[in-house]
C-alpha cells in the first residue's frame, strides 16, 4: 500500500476507532480494553487476547453522570458512558492500571456496573525507579498474570510471553525509527500523520500494526522530503482523543515535531529486556521508563527531559494539551512553563479540553496568537 | 443567666477550651521553632507521625492549616494567589491555599513555619505527592514519600512488605536528617501512646451511640485536631482522657449536644470548613444530629499488635478509609449506620477530593440497598467556597430532613 493511503487509513481509525474494534470481535478476536500506557499488554497478548486502548470519545454524557461527578476527567466519564450505553459490548473485559485517584475509583465503578466477563486491576507504586518499590511492582505483575490466567482457565506459557515481548519490542523499535527518521529528515512526514500511525496501533492487532509501520518506513525511505517552513512545536500531555488539534496546527502553519504524550512517545519509549525472566523484565520497563506525571520519580526529571526534547527537535514552542480536572498534569504546569521560559526562552501555551472537544473558533484564535509570539 | 442560656452552657463541650490551648501552644511553639535548631517537618494528615515525635521533630500539617484557613474564610484569597501563579482552579483547594500561604505568609496565623523537610504519604490521595513535590521545589528541602498502594479486599502481603520496608527506610531517613540514632525504647513508647490515644478517640466517638448524642460530628471535626497532629505525645493522651470523661459524664446525665434530637444522620467526606457554623445551625433547627462520620474515624485503629508495633503500624497506615475499594467503604458506612442508629446519610461531594468523592453516587445507592435508609448528596468543596451554593444546599437539606420518618 502506498504511504498516503496508509496514513489516511490511520487517520480515519483515530477519528473513530470503535467500528473497527467491533469488527475485531466479529472476526473472532477477543478485545480487552486498557486505558493506561503502563498496562503490561504483552501478558494479554500472550493469552491470545487483543489489548485495545480506550481514549475517550467526543460525546455528551447520558449514563455516566449517575456514577461520576462532573469534576471527574472526561476520559473516565466518556469511556464509562460508552460502556454503560452498551456501545462497547465487543469487549471481553477491561484492565485497570491504577495510575491516579480517578482510575482507582473508576475500576470499582466499572466492575460494579458493567457485566464484562473479565476485569483486572494492577496497582502501581508511585515511587517508580527507586529500588524499594521494585519487588512490589514485580509481584503486581505476577498477580496480574495470574488473574489473566484465572480468566483463561489455563497457564500462559513463558515461551508465549517471550514471543509477545518480542512482538511489542519490535513495534517499539519501529516507532523509534519513525521518530528518528522524522527528526533527521524534516518535511518527510508531518506531525499529524506520524501521530496517526502511532496511535493506530491501539486499535489493531500488534502484528498488523508492526507490518503497517514497516511498510510505511520502507515507503518513506524512498521519498524525498518536502521543504518545511512550518513552525516546529512539541506537544506535551496525556492523550489526544481526536486528531483535531494536530490538524488545526497544520492548517495554521505549525507542525508537531516531537511529543511528550502517553499516546505517543511515552508509550513507546524503552524496550523490555529479553534477556531476563519475562515478569521481571516487564516490571523493570514500567519502573524505569519515562514516567507519567501521576508517578513520582525525581523532582527535576520532567522539566529537564522536556527541555532536552525541545532542544533536540528544534521546536520553537511547547503546547500543553490537558484534560480538565487531571490533577497530576495540572500540578506540573507552572514549574514546567517557568523553567522552559527562564532556562530556554521557550514559550508555551496550555490548552485544556473537556469532553475532548474545544470551541474550534476560540482554539484557533489562541493558537494564532501563540504562533505570532513565536514568529 | 436565663434558663435558655443555662441550658446552652450545660450542653457546651467544655473540653473545647483545653483543646484550643493545646493547639495554640502547639502552633506557637512550631512558629517559634522556625530558624532555630529544632527541626520542622511538614507532613500529610494520613502519614505516620510517630517517627517524627520519636526523633523530636515538630510536625506541621498543611491540611490542618488549610482547614483553619477555610473555617476563617481566608482560603479563597490564598487559592487566588496560587491561581495567579498558574495553578489550576481544578486542583485541590488545600493545596492551592497552602501554596498561596507559602508565597504570602497569609492566613489567620500568618502562615506556617518553614519546613526543614517534608513527609508525604499517599494513603489519603495521590494529590499530596504532587503538592509536596511543589513544596519541595519551592522550599528546596528533601521530600520523603511513604507510598501506600491502593488496597482491594484483604491487605495483600506484598503491600504489607513494601509498607514495612518504607517505614524502616523512613526511620533511616530521619536518622540522616536529624543526625540522631533511632531509639527503639522511645519508639515503642511513642507508638504505645499513639495507639492508646486512637483507642481513646474511638471510645469518644462511640459515646455518640447514645441518644441523645453528646456531640455532633462537627464537634468531632474540631476535637480531632490533636489526634491528627500530635498523636504519640503524652499531652494528647491526657487531653483525650479528659474528653472521654466529659463525654461519658454527658451520656450518664443524658446531656445531648442539641436542645432536641429528633433525627440522627451519618456524614460522609471532609467537612465544608467555611460552612460549619451555618450548617450546624440548620441541623440544630431541624432537630437533626450528625452523630457519626466516615472522616474522624480514620484516626481510630482496632486490633493493634504491640508485639510487632512497626508492622502493625505499617498495616494500619496502608488500610485507611480512603485507600480501600468501594465495597469495603460500603461495609464501613453500613456498620456505622447500624452502630449509631442513624436515619440516613449526608454525603458531601467534595470537588477537591477525588478519592473521597468519586464513587459516592454508587456508595449512596449501595447504602440505601443495604440499610433501607435515604441519602442526600451535596455538592461543595472543602475550602473553596466559590463552588458552594448556600441557598440551594440549605433548601435541599430541609427537604431531605422533612422526608425522614419522625
Amino acid at each position: 500500500m502506498e504511504a498516503r493511503r496508509m496514513l489516511e487509513d490511520c487517520l480515519e481509525l483515530w477519528r473513530n476507532p470503535y467500528p473497527r474494534l467491533a469488527r475485531l470481535r466479529e472476526e473472532g478476536e477477543r478485545p480487552v480494553a486498557f486505558f493506561c500506557s503502563y498496562t503490561p499488554e504483552e501478558i494479554l497478548h500472550a493469552a491470545g487476547l487483543v489489548p485495545v486502548r480506550l481514549m475517550g470519545a467526543v460525546r455528551s454524557i447520558t449514563h455516566a453522570d449517575a456514577h461520576l461527578q462532573a469534576y471527574c476527567c472526561s476520559l473516565a466519564r466518556t469511556d464509562l458512558d460508552m460502556a454503560l450505553a452498551g456501545e462497547l459490548d465487543f469487549l471481553e473485559g477491561a484492565v485497570f492500571v491504577q495510575t491516579c485517584d480517578t482510575m482507582q475509583r473508576l475500576s470499582d465503578i466499572w466492575r460494579r456496573n458493567t457485566g464484562y466477563p473479565f476485569h483486572a486491576d494492577l496497582v502501581l507504586p508511585v515511587r517508580m525507579g527507586e529500588e524499594i518499590s521494585l519487588p512490589f511492582l514485580q509481584e503486581e505483575v505476577r498477580r496480574f498474570r495470574r488473574s489473566v490466567e484465572g480468566h483463561l482457565g489455563g497457564a500462559i506459557e513463558d515461551d508465549a510471553l517471550r514471543q509477545s515481548i518480542r512482538v511489542y519490542n519490535h513495534g517499539r523499535s519501529l516507532v523509534e525509527k519513525l521518530y528518528a527518521l522524522r527528526a533527521e529528515r524534516h518535511g518527510l512526514i508531518d506531525g499529524l500523520s506520524a501521530m496517526a500511525c502511532v496511535v493506530a496501533g491501539f486499535w489493531m492487532k500488534k502484528e498488523d500494526h508492526n507490518r503497517l509501520l514497516q511498510e510505511l518506513l520502507e515507503s518513506l525511505e524512498g521519498t524525498a522530503p518536502k521543504d518545511d517552513r512550518r513552525v516546529p512545536l512539541v506537544v506535551s500531555g496525556s492523550v489526544c482523543t481526536t486528531p483535531d488539534l494536530l490538524e488545526l496546527l497544520l492548517e495554521l502553519g505549525a507542525n508537531v515535531v516531537e511529543d511528550d504524550l502517553c499516546c505517543g512517545h511515552r508509550y513507546y519509549e524503552g524496550l523490555v529486556d529479553e534477556g531476563v525472566a519475562p515478569e521481571e523484565a516487564l516490571a523493570r520497563r514500567m519502573w524505569s521508563r519515562v514516567n507519567c506525571p501521576a508517578k513520582h520519580q525525581c523532582l527535576e526529571d520532567r522539566a529537564s527531559r522536556l527541555m532536552e526534547r525541545v532542544e533536540e527537535s528544534g521546536a520553537k514552542g511547547v503546547l500543553f494539551y490537558l484534560q480538565s480536572f487531571c490533577e497530576p498534569h495540572l500540578f506540573d504546569i507552572p514549574y514546567l512553563r517557568k523553567r522552559l521560559l527562564e532556562e530556554r526562552e521557550i514559550p508555551s501555551l496550555v490548552l485544556e479540553s473537556e469532553l475532548q472537544s474545544f470551541s474550534r473558533g476560540q482554539l484557533r484564535t489562541r493558537l494564532q496568537a501563540f504562533l505570532e509570539i513565536i514568529a | 443567666m436565663d434558663r435558655k442560656e443555662a441550658d446552652k452552657e450545660r450542653r457546651r463541650i467544655k473540653s473545647t477550651e483545653p483543646m484550643r490551648d493545646l493547639m495554640l501552644k502547639y502552633y506557637t511553639e512550631a512558629k517559634a521553632a522556625e530558624g532555630t535548631e529544632k527541626l520542622i517537618a511538614w507532613i500529610t494528615s494520613g502519614a505516620p507521625v510517630e517517627p517524627l515525635i520519636c526523633f523530636d521533630v515538630i510536625p506541621v500539617y498543611p491540611e490542618n492549616h488549610g482547614a483553619m484557613c477555610g473555617a476563617a474564610k481566608m482560603n479563597v484569597e490564598l487559592c487566588e494567589v496560587a491561581e495567579a501563579q498558574g495553578f489550576s482552579r481544578d486542583l485541590c483547594s488545600y493545596a492551592r491555599g497552602d501554596i498561596g500561604s507559602a508565597l504570602t505568609k497569609g492566613g489567620p496565623i500568618g502562615g506556617l513555619p518553614r519546613p526543614d523537610f517534608l513527609v508525604c504519604c499517599n494513603n489519603i490521595c495521590n494529590t499530596v505527592f504532587k503538592w509536596y513535590e511543589e513544596l519541595s521545589r519551592f522550599f528546596g528541602v528533601p521530600l520523603f514519600i511513604y507510598d501506600t498502594p491502593f488496597v482491594r479486599g484483604e491487605l495483600p502481603q506484598h503491600i504489607a512488605d513494601y509498607s514495612l520496608r518504607q517505614l524502616e527506610e523512613y526511620i533511616g531517613f530521619l536518622e540522616m536528617t536529624t543526625g540522631k540514632h533511632y531509639d527503639e525504647a522511645r519508639f515503642l513508647d511513642v507508638a504505645a501512646k499513639s495507639f492508646y490515644s486512637t483507642e481513646l478517640w474511638r471510645e469518644i466517638l462511640e459515646c455518640n451511640e447514645h441518644k441523645p448524642a453528646p456531640m455532633t460530628c462537627f464537634d468531632a471535626f474540631i476535637l480531632m485536631a490533636p489526634i491528627v497532629t500530635l498523636r504519640g505525645t503524652q499531652e494528647v493522651v491526657d487531653f483525650y482522657q479528659g474528653l472521654l470523661e466529659e463525654m461519658k459524664s454527658r451520656v450518664e446525665q443524658g446531656i445531648g449536644i442539641l436542645p432536641s434530637e429528633k433525627h440522627r444522620l451519618l456524614w460522609d467526606n471532609i467537612p465544608i470548613w467555611y460552612e460549619m457554623r451555618n450548617l450546624g445551625r440548620i441541623f440544630m433547627e431541624l432537630e437533626t444530629c450528625l452523630v457519626a462520620d466516615t472522616y474522624t474515624s480514620a484516626w481510630t485503629y482496632e486490633e493493634v499488635d504491640m508485639e510487632k508495633p512497626m508492622a502493625s503500624m505499617a498495616n494500619k497506615y496502608a488500610e485507611v478509609y480512603l485507600n480501600i475499594n468501594l465495597e469495603r467503604m460500603a461495609d464501613k458506612q453500613a456498620a456505622l449506620a447500624e452502630r449509631f442508629q442513624v436515619d440516613g446519610m449526608v454525603l458531601h461531594s467534595n470537588r477537591s477530593c477525588k478519592p473521597y468523592s468519586l464513587g459516592q453516587y454508587d456508595l449512596a445507592r449501595e447504602f440505601t440497598r443495604r440499610t433501607g435508609l435515604p441519602t442526600l448528596i451535596i455538592e461543595a468543596d472543602h475550602t473553596d467556597s466559590r463552588w458552594f451554593n448556600r441557598a440551594e444546599t440549605e433548601n435541599r437539606i430541609r427537604d431531605f430532613v422533612e422526608t425522614l420518618l419522625a
